[in-house]
């Protein structure tokens, strides 16, 4: 046969099923606008992400050091295709007196020589920006050290040997969400500022900063702004091991998790949304074999061979997923224009949709290419149809190649292999998706052929007519059942564990940040200044007021070994300043809820001084169970023994601490109270006001700007989630439904001969009724169960985040199939069911 | 000695029925000669069907040996017999099998696109003229009364010129005066491209206008008649 004539039959084939052919279009369509539409959504979540990144950093990298910065960074700046910005920065914490009242209080000082930041805004009062708000005469500072009678406004402030008009009122100030290792306020000035005070005198640290903003991060040495990091860390800077780099990407560990979290999820999604499609189409093309049956036999008879007559349903399938394709691309191109237009709050301002045509293509070829996987298995059935068929329509079917019905199932998978693989761009991933695809088809198999099989057990004597019809049904060899129960019981798995990752996740995101997260701390609290401070605290409206004992202390040796030595051993720069930096010890009875114990046991060990370490921090510095560790505790050596590991979900803005000691090992030493409370805002300026006076010498610190920062990108992350999860899943029921429906196909003849046996046309409705709702309970029962253990399985671990699903559900998703099952399955049958009998009979 | 077109040894049908093996055709054995018209008669369930089923390569005997134009076809695999088919064989049944989504010229032109004829259209329509369908090739089975699909089907299986041409009971769905007519046509066709023709049916009538008449019964050969008999 010749590419025309095979043409011209394909596009006779079609003929004649215009409904069906509706149908598959309908489906694959969806599927494939599902797949672009989450591209764009993805983009934008991306976009949003990415710009809300940069804000928290202010700047796309930050290097930094205490000690200046090696002349190579500036020389391999000249050496890149884009152009860049950078701005200098000096941080410190130093001391700064007021000569109006006489306090002096350690303030955090950043001194900043060019654009700052690069990235969002400091919330500035005077509404100006911060160059013109810097002379070298001027200071801008934080509201926590101005009070009114005290420093305000156009007051002086002296740092080192120089003094400083505060110029402007710093708000809110991106980048600054390190908050364990906050000294104090915040106050602002030029780098020509900062060398009048001549600190360098007064032996301050002093670290040097460096912020970038680069035009383009593609055009950077290796592609992207990781690599390029990784190269100036480890190829381009010699001896770079004293400098810290930071990308946006690094941002915050809160919102730096949540992303990724999302990001997985909206990969696993897109991938789920197109086997969705593709299991529509196997589930039509199925049916429409089923149908053709007779006419296969016939072309059998006229000398077609099995692959020929596979040609030419192939071929259908394949226009008719172009086409389809095209139409879902379209579809799904429009998504963008939607969110932009409807759900805006998924975009940060100033973030602009791309039309995606990639993404377009990319999920036209996907459509086509999931299309033809996933009708190759039900293809397959033409090897089994038996020529002797047009001499009686019971012929026994002839049993396929091996070859043909192992084929197909391993191009499917192969399919799906590649159609992971290029949504997710990772193999690993891509290969666990398929290898889980495939156990759990295995699983629901398995299920539903026992099923069957106990169908077929079961005394039928009993039961009443209807059940008989539909258990027999179920029951009835080779007729199909046990394809459609995989078919709809997949479906099923698909669009429920979807839902239930949904809704996890944004539950997990919105409860992330506790709604009484406290909005301002209070450091160096005398222990007997707290009874005063929690006085004033209850008077100014403060609630979830807590309050830990802080030690200050050094590391002075690791199992015996003086850091000293430790230092140069080939640790990266976070665990040399780990190693050395001054730490902050506290002692609990026991661990607040945003904390988890990953080894040993809290407080097991009745001989030793017991210490529980965070795990990240321990990697750091070199510690595991049983580490004995030595603090210098303001002078006094105390031994530890470390008994236990745990994580911390830093994200709660509890007040958490990388080292916990034991009840009783540090009591005797001096400490400091470390206070937390949550402060309505209108209240904070008075309160401010009143601690001054009544604990002059606490510091006050504000985090409601990061809060509720923090909390912005969080809600956004949720909706993104529950935006795509709902779509989706609405996505999901209507090829689910179909699904069912098709089940229902070639219903005509049965129909008939029921009648004409003088079943009402509501006795039909009610046989057929129990047979697709046992069908569906079977389908809903396997599906909800698989999807309970993907959605647990990615829950908790790809995700770790220690799923609670909701059990109860199983059930009901199981009667919900059932009820979607008949209400599809009859919808479908509708028409068969209003034909008179005799002319389904003469058209068969 | 011409090799036989068809030739059948020591052919056996059983099929599994409940748990006993049933069978339908016992130890047949036949020979029909290029150019032969022989019809099969018997009894409703005689195993007429079948035997045509299995001279035609549509199904496989349980055991014996099945020749067409001296090649053993009981052998072969589903895509050897499907070629065979498409060079040799053509088919008319009872319920008359055409392809519901394709028009009468379609269903027509379909083999001779298989065997990749070169004026195929022409033929198709010449073929369909023969039939007396010349103005109805555009229109689809359901749109043709019975005698009408029944004559596009005798136009499909005469159209790639096969070698055998395989009926059964072509007229036993159609009243008496249609089933003559599409007869009549059958053996005008036959007579013209010389076809080798074996018909199964149970009208003796017919019957009387084949070169040999082979009756059937439960399953084995009751007699066979020869020489195309004079009115009974
Ligand atoms: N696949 C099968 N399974 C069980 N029995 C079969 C099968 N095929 C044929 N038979 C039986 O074999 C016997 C012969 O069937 P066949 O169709 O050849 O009869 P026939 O002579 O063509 O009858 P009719 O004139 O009614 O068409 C019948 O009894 C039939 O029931
Ligand atoms: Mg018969």
């Amino acid at each position: 046969m010749n590419l025309r004539s095979a043409l011209a039959s394909i596009a006779r084939e079609s003929r004649g099923s215009r409904g069906r052919l509706l149908f598959f279009v309908a489906c694959l369509a969806l599927g494939v606008a599902a797949i672009v539409g989450v591209s764009a959504l993805v983009e934008a979540v991306r976009a949003g992400m990415r710009a809300q990144a940069r804000e928290l950093l202010g700047a796309d990298l930050s290097v930094s050091a205490y000690r200046p910065l090696p002349e190579d960074l500036a020389l391999q700046h000249q050496l890149i295709d884009t152009e860049f910005e950078r701005t200098e920065i000096r941080e410190l914490a130093t001391m700064a007196s007021s000569s109006k009242n006489g306090r002096s209080q350690l303030v955090e000082v950043k001194a900043v020589g060019g654009r700052f930041p690069f990235y969002g805004a400091l919330g500035l009062e005077p509404a100006k920006s911060l160059a013109e708000l810097l002379t070298p005469e001027t200071c801008v500072v934080a509201p926590e050290l101005l009070a009114p009678g005290a420093l305000a406004l156009g007051d002086a402030l002296s740092i080192g040997s120089a003094s400083y008009v505060i110029a402007g009122i710093v708000r809110d100030e991106p980048g600054r969400l390190g908050l364990a290792f906050t000294a104090g306020p915040r106050v602002f000035l030029s780098l020509d500022g900062l060398a009048r005070a001549e600190l360098e005198h007064f032996g301050s640290r002093i670290r040097h900063r460096a912020l970038f903003r680069y035009a383009d991060e593609t055009k950077l040495h290796g592609g992207d702004l990781q690599s390029w990091e990784w190269l100036l860390a480890r190829v381009y800077l010699k001896d770079a091991e004293y400098l810290r780099f930071e990308t946006y990407h690094d941002g915050q560990p809160t919102v730096r998790r949540a992303v990724n979290r999302v990001e997985r999820y909206l990969g696993l999604v897109a991938l789920l949304s197109l086997i969705l499609g593709g299991i529509g189409v196997a589930m039509i093309v199925r049916a429409w074999i089923a149908e053709r049956t007779q006419a296969v036999a016939v072309l059998r008879c006229l000398g077609f061979r099995p692959r020929e007559v596979l040609v030419l349903y192939a071929g259908n399938v394949v226009l008719l997923a172009a086409l389809a394709s095209a139409l879902g691309g379209l579809a799904g191109s429009f998504v963008p224009l939607v969110i932009e237009r409807w759900l805006d709050e998924l975009l940060p301002t100033g973030v602009e949709l791309s039309w995606q045509p990639l993404a377009i293509v990319r999920g036209v070829w996907l459509g086509i290419g999931i299309a033809l996987v996933f009708s190759l298995p039900p293809l397959a059935a033409i090897w089994r149809v038996a020529p002797a068929r047009v001499l009686r329509q019971e012929a026994e079917p002839l049993a396929a190649p091996r070859l043909v019905t192992w084929g197909a199932v391993v191009l499917l998978a192969a399919g799906i292999f590649a159609a992971a693989w290029v949504q997710s761009d990772d193999l690993e991933h891509a290969a666990a998706f398929t290898g889980g695809l495939g156990v759990l088809a295995l699983l629901l198999g398995a299920a539903a052929f026992g099923l069957t099989k106990l169908a077929a057990r079961l005394p039928r004597e009993r039961l009443s007519p209807y059940l008989v019809h539909g258990v027999a049904a179920l029951a009835r060899p080779g007729a199909g059942v046990l394809g459609a129960a995989l078919a709809l019981g997949f479906g099923v798995l698909v669009v429920l564990a979807m839902a239930l990752t949904e809704r996890e996740l944004s539950t997990k995101l919105e409860r992330a940040l506790p709604a009484d997260a406290p909005t301002t701390f209070f450091v160096d609290v005398q222990p007997d200044q707290w009874t005063d401070v929690e006085r004033t605290l209850g008077a100014h409206g403060a609630t979830a007021i807590e309050k830990v004992p802080v030690v200050t202390a050094r590391l002075k040796s690791i199992d015996g070994v003086d850091v000293e030595d430790t230092r140069g051993r080939g640790q990266g720069g976070r665990g040399r300043w780990a190693l050395t930096r001054e730490q902050r010890i506290t002692w609990l009875d026991a661990l607040p809820s945003s904390n988890t114990l990953v080894a040993g046991a809290l407080w097991s060990d009745p001989a030793a001084n017991e210490l529980s370490i965070e795990e990240g921090f321990a990697e750091d510095i070199g510690a595991k169970l049983g580490t004995r560790l030595v603090f210098d505790v303001q002078g006094v050596p105390i031994d530890f023994t470390v008994t236990s590991l745990r994580t911390v979900e830093w994200e709660s803005f509890q007040i958490n601490f990388f080292l916990v000691a034991e009840p009783g090992a540090l009591e005797q030493a001096p400490h400091m109270v470390l206070g937390a409370a949550r402060v309505d805002e209108t209240a904070e300026d008075p309160l401010q006001d009143e601690l001054a006076k009544v604990a002059p010498n606490v510091t006050f610190l504000r985090v409601r700007a990061i809060l509720a920062k923090v909390r912005a990108v969080l809600d956004r992350l949720a909706l993104a989630v529950r935006v795509l999860g709902l779509f989706t899943v609405i996505v999901g029921l209507v090829i689910l439904a179909g699904v069912a429906s098709s089940t229902a196909l070639r219903r005509g003849r049965e129909v008939a001969l029921l009648k004409t046996l003088g079943v009402t046309r509501l006795g039909v409705t009610g046989l057929f009724a129990t047979e697709f709702a046992l069908l569906g309970l079977v389908a809903g029962l396997v599906g909800a169960s698989g999807a309970f253990a993907l959605a647990f399985g990615f829950l908790d671990i790809v995700l770790e985040l220690g799923p609670e699903l909701p059990w109860h559900w199983l059930p009901l998703a199981a009667a919900a199939t059932a009820a979607l099952a008949a209400a599809s399955g009859l919808a479908a049958s509708a028409r068969a069911l209003n034909t008179r009998p005799l002319e389904s009979l003469r058209a068969s | 000695m011409t090799v036989p077109r068809i030739e059948c040894r020591a052919i056996v049908k059983r099929l599994p029925s409940g748990s006993a093996l049933l069978t339908i055709l016992d130890t047949l054995d036949l020979a029909i000669e290029p150019g032969e018209f022989v019809a099969i008669l018997g009894p409703s369930g005689s195993g007429k069907s079948t035997l045509l089923g299995l001279l035609a390569g549509l199904d496989r005997p349980t055991s014996g040996e099945i020749r067409i134009d001296g090649e053993r076809i009981d052998t072969l695999d589903e895509d050897a017999l499907a070629l065979l088919r498409r060079r040799k064989v053509g088919f008319v049944f009872q319920s008359f099998q055409l392809l519901g989504n394709l028009t009468a010229l379609e269903n027509v032109l379909l083999p001779l696109e298989l065997a990749g004829v070169a004026s195929a259209r022409d033929r198709a329509r010449e073929l369909l003229a023969a039939v007396g369908l010349g103005e109805r090739g555009h229109h689809f089975p359901s749109q043709l009364s019975g005698g009408e699909q029944q004559r596009v089907a005798l136009a499909r299986a005469f159209a790639p010129r096969p070698a055998i041409l395989f009926a059964d009971e072509p007229t036993g769905n159609l009243d008496l005066a249609t089933g003559a007519r599409v007869l009549e046509l059958l053996v005008e066709l036959r007579s013209r491209e010389n076809t080798t023709l074996v018909l199964v049916t149970h009208d003796r009538e017919v019957a009387r206008l084949a070169d040999r008449r082979i009756h059937l019964r439960a399953g084995r050969i009751e007699r066979i008649a020869c020489g195309a008999a004079a009115s009974a």
